[in-house]
């Protein structure tokens, strides 16, 4: 308690100075007056006792000083000292200032921006009740790497009643709707939910209640829905009433029954499904098959449980894998006579993996993860490059207040005092540096926010979080102790003699600082290649990727995808309806081709399907599930895709004759080698013992299927007229204009065939491939920024640089040039240390390229990590630009007039 | 600043100086130094001034208290009183001063006796 009272005590010290310093002193005063008088009283004159006073009492300024020491809080009141100083100081040179927290604040900013998304992105969790007690269920699986998260029904439920570990298990499936309201058809995302989805997650409804248990216990039977809020402000305009009305979703009228509250967004943050319905309405939703709820072998839903807080993952993972396998054992004694040895054993082998689920499910988490960590890692280094370029400013601009160093050394100023005092003033612009840099972090945010996927960045909460604001503050008081500890050091070092000389540009100082400030230089150029050849790196892939032969022709192809199958229309008005929109659209003027496919090109996924192949014995592991699309007739000539052989689709190839398929050559190749495949045979896997029954009737060339950079897949193409079910097709239109043009039309035309089907991913060809490189496209661009952010820093210190070094030695460049230097030689003179500096620098920052590059690897396509466009490219542009900075100021000593240059000192 | 020998640690002036205010009462700086020189015989050479900041330590841990009052040839003066909290540490203080001094003197005494 006692320093709480002294503390009171002192922070009152701060106030009334004035008059407190008047009162110490009246009360010194006295005790100096009677001093004297006593003195005079033993006899002394007043002049000799008032001296023999001051003896006995000491130093009268020390004394006043260590009490004001005491009095107030010394720390605080330099401090607020030294800030009034340096703000003079700053404001003094306002170009020096304005450059530097310019500097700062680009440095700062785009830390603390990428920080921003960094925290937010990897660091966020789910806006749930504790959501660290979650935790995402999967399941290894032996045939491939990665874990596996998609578990049947009958498991869920086996895992939801069985486990001991777990409070609560809930599942989610993702599905997609047609609803219509108020006579208005729209495409909604949508998610199938188990009824104690949201006990579990601990979210309360924003307006009447959300989805329970009891509704969802009768496959079929519950007709309700809970809407997100962004979709009930975007789609009912916060229309409370209409909790309580009927949507029409896919055909079925189903209940409103509440609001999910602001912010929440489920269990993955890439997604914000706009309709909840219980998961026991997947039979109306998602009919086929119809035993989805009960097959152990469709595994269509994930996982998400609550872990009670005593057990730990550990533990959970142990009894939730005993359980699994329990009922494993059980479904697979149920299927012993279909099934072979080596599926059990790859069956039995998997194992329960229980992640962290604070995240929710994280996949495009994860796909970023690299490139985010990269790009805070490269605006790292550009802060770095920053720090050395304004350290090196401050150098210079201390070597011009010498002799104010000199004169408040001489006057008593200790050293520390004196590094305090820089260090306040480094620090000073680091923290203004850091306010400005602030405003270009959420600047820079909202720009990249602009790269990711709308779902995504909406889902992205609070961005500038203290978090945030805490990194912005300790990336700026870090910056300021990197920027000014060299130049505060490197001044203390100053003798007071030396400088005090009027000689000033003393020779043995300015070695010193011109020593450190080569150092720094090298240091950047080490700093700035590495950046500007990762900047290469990726502008030589992504212009690899924009290059690549697609097998298709992107231009002038207009896209939009409808699923009327989701209104519950029978198949015969769905292929009505099909072969109707196709032959309009082909009527229509500017048309030279229209198709429909299941999948379209480079649009992020595709549907694979297991096939046997005649004559052709499969290994154990094999993958025998090639790509497949189902494709009206028309579509290679859509798409421009060639033939090899055969023939394509025509309207004969009906139901009703025998069934036909088209592959690719890579499907060819792989399964046929180098014999003929026309005429072969393929079967898919919906009747396992049937022999394999569709013809092949056509070989077409190869096409990049679902994004530019993948390797040559194996394809196969089934006609629509042959399948059973049609899902969502997506209409392509080939034009000889604008394919936006067309858009209108289609719509119109599709509006007029039936009202209540929406169009949805309405786009061009070109638009899709181009939005397909958002991600490669964003990295290219922020490094080639920062890369060029870094030289440019660099150049302009190296400029600095060599402009200190001609001044300093402007008598030596005079006599040289009495002697009859020619100005050539002077200039090699001048540059000869500095393009040594620079070479060294960027040996240094090639070797930690090709070092870093590497680490690239997948992010880079069909680019050598030791890409030689990238590295001598990089290299030239940095050797250019740092021989014009060198050249600007050099040019200046050759400028020099021999007779001024020696009067000159 | 103190050439000769007899140089005063800080902790033993704040106890000087409390023992001095608690033998003559309230007190000025003036008086508590000549108390100070006078007791110790000139054995104590003291920087009067360094005698202020002392003051105002002892005060803002509440041990004494100030106040201005006339002094007895008619001068202003600030005179310094020792408060109950003062007492208190001037005891616990004298205690561990004394407790510190007998075990100096045994060890050095010993010291000399072998």
């Amino acid at each position: 308690m006692e320093w709480l009272q002294v503390m009171v005590a002192r922070l009152t010290g701060l106030f009334r100075r004035r008059a407190l310093d008047a009162e110490l002193d009246r009360e010194l005063s006295v005790h100096l007056e009677a001093l004297t008088e006593e003195n005079i009283r033993r006899g002394m004159t007043e002049q000799a006792a008032h001296h023999a006073a001051r003896r006995e009492f000491g130093g009268l300024e020390q004394t006043k000083e260590s009490y004001r020491d005491q009095r107030g809080l010394p720390f605080f009141e330099t401090l607020a000292q030294d800030l009034r100083y340096a703000s003079r100081m700053l404001l003094k040179s306002p170009g020096f200032t304005l450059v530097t927290v310019l500097t700062l604040a680009l440095g700062i900013g785009a830390n603390t921006g990428l920080f921003s998304l960094v925290n937010s992105v990897l660091l966020g969790n789910l806006p749930v009740r504790n959501p660290e007690e979650l935790v995402v269920v999967k399941y290894t699986d032996s045939r491939s790497q990665q874990a596996q998260e998609d578990f049947s029904y009958p498991m869920y439920q086996a895992l939801r009643d069985k486990n001991t570990a777990f409070r609560n298990v809930l599942t989610r499936s993702g599905v997609d709707f047609n609803a219509s309201y108020g006579g208005q058809s729209e495409r909604a995302t949508g998610e199938m939910v188990s009824g104690n989805y949201f006990e579990t997650l601990g979210v309360r409804a924003f307006l009447g209640r959300l989805i329970g248990p009891e509704d969802d216990r009768t496959p079929g039977a519950h007709p309700v829905a809970v809407l997100s809020y962004g979709y009930w402000q975007r789609r009912f305009g916060s229309d409370a009433a209409v909790v309580g009305k009927d949507l029409i979703l896919n055909n079925n009228p189903i209940r409103v029954i509440g609001i999910t509250p602001p912010g929440f967004y489920g269990t993955e943050m890439a997604r914000n499904p706009d309709i909840r319905v219980p998961m026991m309405m997947a039979t109306v939703f998602r009919p086929v098959p119809a035993n989805r709820l009960e097959n152990p072998r469709h595994r269509w839903m994930t996982i998400l449980a609550r872990r009670k807080p005593q057990v730990t993952v550990g533990q959970a993972q142990a009894s939730l894998d005993i359980l699994y396998h329990q009922v494993l054992a059980a479904e697979l004694q149920e299927r012993e006579s279909s099934i072979n040895a080596h599926d059990k054993e790859r069956t039995l082998a998997s194992r329960i993996q229980l992640e962290p689920g604070n995240q929710g499910f994280a996949h495009l988490r994860t796909e970023m993860e690299r490139p985010l960590l990269l790009m805070f890692c490269v605006t790292g280094i550009v802060l770095l490059v920053a720090c050395a370029n304004l350290a090196n400013l401050l150098l210079a601009r201390n070597a011009k207040r010498k002799q104010e160093i000199s004169v408040r050394l001489a006057i008593g100023a200790g050293r520390g005092r004196l590094i305090r005092q820089w260090l306040t003033e480094s620090l000073l612009l680091s923290v203004l540096g850091g306010c400005a840099g602030i405003f270009v972090a959420y600047w820079a945010e909202t720009a990249l926010l602009g790269f990711l996927p709308a779902d995504f960045s909406a889902n992205l909460q609070a961005p500038m979080d203290f978090r945030v604001l805490g990194f912005a503050l300790l990336a700026s008081l870090f910056t300021g102790l990197l920027f000014g500890l060299a130049p505060a050091f490197q001044l203390s070092q100053a003798g007071v003699s030396i400088t005090l000389r009027h000689d000033s540009p003393s020779i043995a100082s300015g070695e010193r600082i011109f020593c450190l400030r080569s150092a720094l230089i090298f240091l950047q150029v080490a700093l700035s290649l590495p950046l500007l050849i990762g900047a290469g790196l990726f502008l030589h892939s992504l212009e690899n990727l924009r290059g690549v032969s697609t097998g298709f022709v992107k231009e002038n192809v207009f896209l939009t995808t409808l699923n009327p199958a989701m209104n519950g229309y029978p198949r015969e008005r769905i292929k009505s309806l099909y072969d109707d929109l196709l032959a309009l659209v082909r009527a229509m003027p500017d048309v030279r081709a229209a198709s429909l496919t299941t999948s379209s090109v480079i649009s992020g996924g595709w549907d694979q399907e297991g096939v046997k192949v005649e004559g052709y014995l499969p290994g154990a592991d094999e993958n025998m599930s090639p790509n497949a699309a189902i494709i009206s007739p028309g579509y290679f000539a859509t798409m421009g895709i060639p033939f090899v052989e055969g023939r394509d689709f025509t309207e004969q190839d009906t139901a009703a004759r025998p069934k036909v398929v088209i592959i690719n050559e890579t499907m060819a190749h792989y399964f046929f080698g180098n014999k003929d495949p026309l005429g072969k045979k393929i079967g898919t896997e919906d009747d396992p013992k049937a022999p394999p029954d569709r013809e092949i009737i056509g070989v077409v060339k190869d096409a990049k299927y679902v994004r530019l950079s993948e390797a040559p897949r194996r394809h196969f193409y089934a006609p629509m007229a042959q399948e059973l079910r049609l899902l969502d097709m997506t209409l392509q239109v080939r034009t000889s204009g604008d394919p936006e043009k067309i858009g209108n039309l289609v719509r119109a035309q599709v509006h007029d065939l039936d009202a209540n089907l929406p169009l949805y991913a309405t786009t061009t060809l070109e638009i899709q491939i181009d939005d397909s490189l958002t991600q490669e496209r964003l990295i290219t661009w922020l490094s080639s920024l920062f890369g060029l952010l870094a030289t440019l820093l660099a150049s302009l210190g190296l400029s600095g640089v060599v402009a200190f070094s001609v001044s300093r030695r402007t008598r030596e460049i005079g006599i040289r040039m009495a002697l009859g230097a020619q100005p050539d030689d002077i200039l090699r003179h001048v540059v000869g240390h500095m393009a040594f500096l620079v070479t060294a620098g960027m040996a240094v920052g090639l070797a930690a390229a090709y070092g870093l590059s590497r680490l690239l690897g997948s992010m880079l396509y069909e680019v050598g990590s030791a890409d030689p466009r990238a590295f001598a490219g990089s290299c030239f542009l940095l050797g250019v630009v740092a021989a014009l900075a060198a050249y600007w100021p050099a040019r200046r000593a050759t400028e020099v007039d021999p007779v001024v240059a020696l009067r000159y000192e | 600043m103190a050439e000769t020998h007899g140089e005063v640690l800080q902790g033993t002036l704040d106890l000087i100086v409390l023992k001095t205010l608690e033998a003559l009462g309230p007190l000025h700086g003036y008086g508590i130094a000549m108390r100070i020189q006078q007791v110790s015989e000139d054995l104590l050479k003291l920087n009067q001034g360094t005698l202020y900041p002392a003051l105002l330590r002892l005060e803002q841990r509440g041990w004494i208290s100030s106040k201005w009052g006339v002094s007895d040839n008619n001068r202003k003066a600030k005179y310094y009183t020792l408060t109950r909290s003062g007492r208190k540490q001037l005891l616990a203080e004298t205690e561990s001063w004394e407790r510190m001094a007998a075990l100096m003197t045994r060890l050095l005494g010993r010291a000399e006796g072998a």
